[in-house]
């Protein structure tokens, strides 16, 4: 034999120690990778002011009508949520950048992607406005994906399941405004990610992301709005518990702002309802004329721009 | 170690069975491995130094999960009851013992501590449900009463068996939301 008994044991033993540190690999090494909080809010924001100075992707604006009812199968009749941006109001402060970041838990990015000006952020500066993914009614970003990670929901948002994404980045290829980002880098590993929102999930390397339409803040409306309206139908006679639910017995989304919104001191973002009345979308668009980008003017989108008074 | 001075028949007699040996190990280091440092399928639950009995709290004086779990009917999360929930009741001179004493704990403000097992990416209300009639035990099951924990088995597909209506059709639950995105973020 080559081995003595002695050698053999050792090199078993050797072996089995070998094994259960590769079994630990996770525990430990992952924990010390995630010590600390991640990087400070100071970084977010210096990251936001590096990314409005360094836009310079113009808008392409032509005319169009109104957003109306989904066309798709299973559409809601009641609900299409989206938004618009009043150019007359927004000054490019990028206010709305921040807070989409800090809402999304958005990451930063290494440097040297930040210097070529490739950042995770969901809404960019383009011609001076914020400019994020348009929640197409068409959207041909959702026909391309493989693996039915894009999709629509019935009330008009472009919906992303990350755990569904495999990273083939096809939906990203083909949007017409790059509204899309992809996550090339493990920003948990890389310490690049904080989750200053609980409600919204952290994304992994290789999966795509983008304006989600503050999705968590309708789903837990939605959520909220149905407990209340069973609660105030099973106590039929109970008039606080009517008002609760308002009176209104489908859910219509209303009171649900979106973080750009909330955040614009000039109240130039709109988010709404585009078939409620009621919505301050329809109200403040009554009188407006709206754009969209060239590239998605044909595309139904539901997130325009306006500009003057008609 | 001495590898050198292997021929080829000893390699093949007596080194063959100790290469197999040795990569049996590896193998089963690394499953042993995995098994006992892997975190658990279902986190374990938060034991507190409470002797707590649901039988007795919930079949014998019919209380309802919602008097404990405040939320479980109104809210996303269920919650686990407060030292205060607990003294509600127990504050009361229900017989000649101190609280304390009868419960022979000491108590923290939070005597239980709760892992959620709900992955980030998943929403789940517990008041919308438990609002549209489906009852606690469809799916936590029955073996709190006999206080057996953490053997339920969630999974997406008992989900969306009952929100494709496939499930409890005896109790006309009708379809619910199946879109993505109703559930997922
Ligand atoms: S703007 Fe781009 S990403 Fe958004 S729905 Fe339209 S095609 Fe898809
Ligand atoms: S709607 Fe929400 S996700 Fe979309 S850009 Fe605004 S803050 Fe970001």
């Amino acid at each position: 034999m080559g081995m003595d008994r002695r050698e053999f044991i050792k090199s078993c033993s050797l072996v089995a120690v070998m094994g259960l540190l590769y079994g630990c690999r996770k525990l430990p090494l992952d924990e010390v990778a995630r010590l600390g909080d991640g990087p400070t809010l100071k970084q977010f924001e210096d990251e936001v002011k590096l990314a409005v100075s360094q836009a310079k992707k113009q808008l392409d604006l032509v005319k169009v009508s109104r957003p109306g009812p989904l066309s798709i199968p299973g559409a809601s009749p009641l609900n299409r949520f989206g938004m618009a941006i009043d150019l007359d109001l927004c000054d490019g402060c990028g206010e709305c950048i921040l807070a989409c970041n800090k809402e999304n838990n958005v990451p930063l990015v290494p440097e040297d992607d930040a210097a070529r000006g490739r950042f995770m952020h969901w809404v960019d500066m383009r011609s001076g406005a914020p400019f994020m993914c348009a929640h197409c009614g068409k959207a041909p970003c959702e026909r391309v994906c493989p693996t039915g990670a894009a999709n629509h929901t019935p009330d008009g948002l472009s919906a992303m399941v990350y755990k569904r994404c495999a990273g083939s980045r096809f939906c990203g290829a083909n949007c017409p405004v790059q509204a899309r980002k992809f996550n090339f880098n493990d920003a948990q590993k890389l310490g690049l990610a904080r989750k200053f929102n609980k409600e919204v999930p952290l994304r992994d390397k290789g999966v795509m992301e983008k304006c989600s339409l503050c999705l968590h803040r309708l789903q837990n409306d939605r959520l909220k709005f149905k407990t209340q309206l069973s609660v105030a139908v099973a106590a039929a006679g109970n008039v606080s518990v009517k008002n609760a639910a308002e009176n209104a017995t489908e859910w219509r989304g209303r009171g649900v702002t979106t973080a750009c919104s909330d955040a614009c001191k000039r109240r130039a973002i709109i988010f709404g309802n585009w078939l409620d009345e009621k919505s301050p979308l329809v109200q403040l668009t009554k009188d407006r004329v709206l754009y969209a980008p060239r590239e998605i003017a044909d595309l139904d989108p539901s997130v325009v721009f306006m500009r003057g008074r008609r | 170690m001495r590898f050198s001075g292997i021929k080829m028949p000893g390699l093949l007699k007596g080194g063959l069975f100790c290469w197999v040996v040795v990569l049996f190990v590896v193998v089963f280091s690394m499953f042993l491995a995995d098994f006992l440092l892997e975190e658990p399928a279902v986190p374990e639950r938060g034991m507190s130094s409470i002797p707590f009995d649901h039988a007795i709290h919930g079949d014998s004086i019919g209380l309802d999960c919602s008097a404990c779990h405040t939320g479980a009917r109104a809210s996303a999360n269920a919650y686990m009851p407060s030292m205060a929930d607990c003294m509600d009741c127990h504050r009361l001179p229900m017989n000649d013992k101190l609280a304390e004493e009868e419960m022979q704990v000491d108590l923290s403000e939070k005597p239980w501590s709760h892992k959620r097992h709900l992955p980030d990416h998943v929403v789940f209300h517990h008041g919308v449900h438990a609002a549209a009639g489906v009852a606690c035990a469809d799916c936590h099951g029955t073996g709190f009463r006999q206080n057996r924990y953490g053997g339920e088995k969630f999974d997406m597909q008992s989900c969306i068996r009952c929100h494709r209506g496939e499930t409890f059709k005896e109790r006309g639950f009708k379809p619910a939301a199946t879109y993505c995105a109703a559930c997922h973020r």
